[in-house]
């Protein structure tokens, strides 16, 4: 007997590269936690009966377990506790443990904290401690950092579709300027600029067709989020409180290139899907997050969403996987704006990774904070202005990312 | 009756291999010096600290079942694996048949052709630390001989804007003495005989990125 899941509250601290302001860890989460007390006063620490600490890589943290350093620091000793790690989907990945926990009836109410600590170290230093998380004995030393693998993905995925480097310029000029409304946006408190598309087409080459301004940033963070049962929702929130009303987990390979082939998939999906630069993985967690509520028709029932554009062009790869548009449409959808503000689905109102910033670990749930306070009303409160508030919005999709693709999940998140 | 039991050591239960071959590439300056702290910044108001923790860690990549790919680099082979059952390839290799049909059944190792096929690609103009001075560097997934699945390695011997999907490789192995069984021993150049097609506007575009690559890459040296 599965019983329904909600969120009734949340918080980040700034996202940013070296300091914010909440350098230590504990502190940051301690902050998150003060600040969602002072949006919903009726949730005690008390209430809480189970921790799940999300956080992705120890070569950032220089402490094995420092999710035992947070629990103790937030006085929960004796809760049960956890830690979840799956890459970039890490944040998404502690949410669905969290949802599956109350899911189950075993949990009322369900901390999560992710964070990363990414200017622990140098930024090239960072970039080679990402790439471990490819298959070292066959990739690391080839190109030797992530986004060259994005980018070979891709430069094919947008010669099969149609799109050009323009094409997916607007989406990180979207984005970036989508955080310029929000105060703890990494961009905001540092580049602070409006930029266009030309600034994203005359940036430095990363890799081909990725240049800089195409790729998200490199952040400290961290972020709390408050998943409960619905009896306790209605107690602590009843007028601001979502629902988790579908959520799907998929994975797909490691290594980009063993997509071409894998018996599995063409068993679960037919032939053809994924190739290579296509992430099947979303496409699959999207078919288990749309069953499981009811939804037909994403780009009329949904109303908005907080995505995983670690590039601008996965952005791009995830508006197909989520069948927003197709390879005959998806050139013309980016042309048309769909997903700007004033778009029919607008995409990373909050500034994404690209605007907002990607500490790892605490980077799904700030996509999962931003989807609730566009759903509970509380943007003007949150952002600068009503510039960056979806109007009346019913229904939200969280997705959260990792590898080259290899796990993807989605979140259906509704108003009550 | 005063008989004592020995307890001998017992041999044999499992072998276990001997590393008589050892070579070591490493630069002479690194040291395992293990975890230490290693000096503070105080900001000039006073109330941040930053401390710095070193950290310097060798590891063994123990390759067990997958040496033999890994020792084929040194010896200029590529080596795939074929799963007996359904007669699929692939480089990089697999121990066991990921085909849910094949329940995991043991592969057997194939020499691999030293042809290939750009399956997609991307030229870098940016990288690790080691890798910034070689820049720009076309990457390609390319499919080896009958291989199932591609594999990444570098292009070289072709300017960057006239790589092209689908384009015929070659194998092409380092110098034997510069072998270290890493898949950079090899890389992949253009197949004998195969041309560039004529210029066009998105490799006028490639030529607009890469140029400021070269000059920055110039001034490293
Ligand atoms: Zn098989």
């Amino acid at each position: 007997m599965s019983r329904k899941v909600c969120i009734v509250g949340g918080a980040t601290t700034p996202f940013d590269y070296g300091p914010t302001g909440f350098e230590s860890i504990e502190g940051g989460a301690a902050e998150c936690i003060r600040e969602t007390r002072k949006d919903i006063p009726e949730f005690s620490m008390r209430d809480i009966d189970l921790m799940i600490y999300s956080h992705f890589s120890v070569h950032f943290g220089h402490q094995l377990c420092s999710e035992w350093i947070i629990h103790d620091h937030l006085g929960l000793v004796g809760v049960p506790h956890y830690r979840v790690e799956n890459g970039g989907n890490t944040g998404g990945s502690a949410l669905y443990a969290a949802a599956l926990a109350v899911m189950s009836g075993h949990h009322d109410v369900v901390g999560v904290v992710g964070w990363e600590t990414m200017d622990s170290v140098s930024q090239s230093q960072g970039s080679e401690f990402i790439a471990m998380a490819s298959d070292i004995r066959y990739e690391l030393m080839v190109g030797g950092i992530y986004p060259i693998y994005y980018a070979a993905m891709a430069n094919k995925w947008m010669k099969d579709n149609n799109v050009t480097e323009e094409d997916v310029a607007t989406i990180s000029a979207k984005n970036r300027n989508n955080a310029m409304d929000n105060p703890k946006a990494q961009w905001y408190r540092n580049e602070h600029k409006y930029i266009t598309v030309e600034d994203v087409m005359n940036s430095r080459l990363i890799s081909y067709p990725i240049k800089k301004y195409d790729c998200c940033l490199m952040s400290r963070g961290v972020a709390f989020v408050l998943v409960c049962s619905e009896e306790y929702a209605k107690k602590v929130n009843p007028d601001g409180y979502v629902t988790i009303d579908g959520m799907g987990l998929s994975s797909c390979t490691i290594r980009a290139g063993d997509r071409l082939n894998f018996p599995g998939w063409t068993e679960r999906y037919g032939p053809g899907y994924p190739e290579m630069t296509e992430f099947g993985a979303c496409r699959n967690a999207a078919d288990r997050a749309y069953k499981m509520a009811g939804i037909e028709n994403p780009l009329k029932e949904i109303d908005f969403g907080e995505i995983h554009d670690a590039f601008s062009t996965s952005e791009a790869q995830i508006y197909k996987a989520l069948y927003l548009t197709d390879e005959n449409n998806i050139a013309q959808f980016l042309r048309d704006k769909t997903t700007h503000m004033y778009g029919e689905i607008p995409m990373n109102p909050g500034g994404g990774l690209m605007g907002y910033g990607h500490p790892v670990g605490a980077t799904g749930l700030m996509s999962m904070i931003e989807c609730f306070y566009q759903l509970s009303g509380m943007i003007p409160k949150k952002h600068l202005s009503k510039k960056t508030e979806v109007p009346d919005p019913e229904c939200g999709i969280v997705n959260s990312h990792a590898g080259t693709g290899t796990s993807i999940s989605n979140f259906i998140i509704r108003r009550v | 009756m005063n008989e004592t039991v020995v307890l001998k050591k017992k041999e044999g239960i499992v072998k276990k291999p001997i590393f008589t071959e050892k070579k070591s590439y490493r630069p002479v300056n690194v040291k395992e010096t293990g975890l230490a702290f290693i000096g503070h910044e105080i900001s000039d108001d006073g109330n941040a600290m930053n401390q710095f923790l070193h950290y310097d860690q060798l590891y063994t990549i123990r390759h067990g079942w997958n040496s033999k790919f890994f020792i084929g680099l040194l010896e200029g082979k590529i080596w795939g694996t074929r799963c007996p059952k359904c007669g699929d390839t692939w480089v990089p290799v697999r121990t066991h048949c990921w085909n849910l049909d094949c329940n995991l059944e043991k592969t057997e190792w194939v020499e691999m052709p030293l042809n290939a096929k750009v399956h997609t690609w991307t030229i870098a103009g940016w990288s690790g630390r080691s890798s910034l001075k070689r820049l720009p560097i076309i990457l390609v997934y390319a499919v080896i001989g009958e291989s199932k699945v591609a594999i990444a390695n570098e292009l070289h011997g072709v300017k960057p804007w006239n790589v092209e999907f689908d384009m015929p490789l070659k194998i092409v192995f380092k110098p034997k003495e510069d072998r270290i069984g890493v898949v950079t021993d090899f890389h992949f150049e253009p197949a004998d005989g195969w041309e560039s097609s004529p210029t066009n506007k998105e490799k006028e575009r490639i030529k607009e990125l890469v140029e400021p690559v070269y000059r920055w890459v110039k001034t490293l040296e």
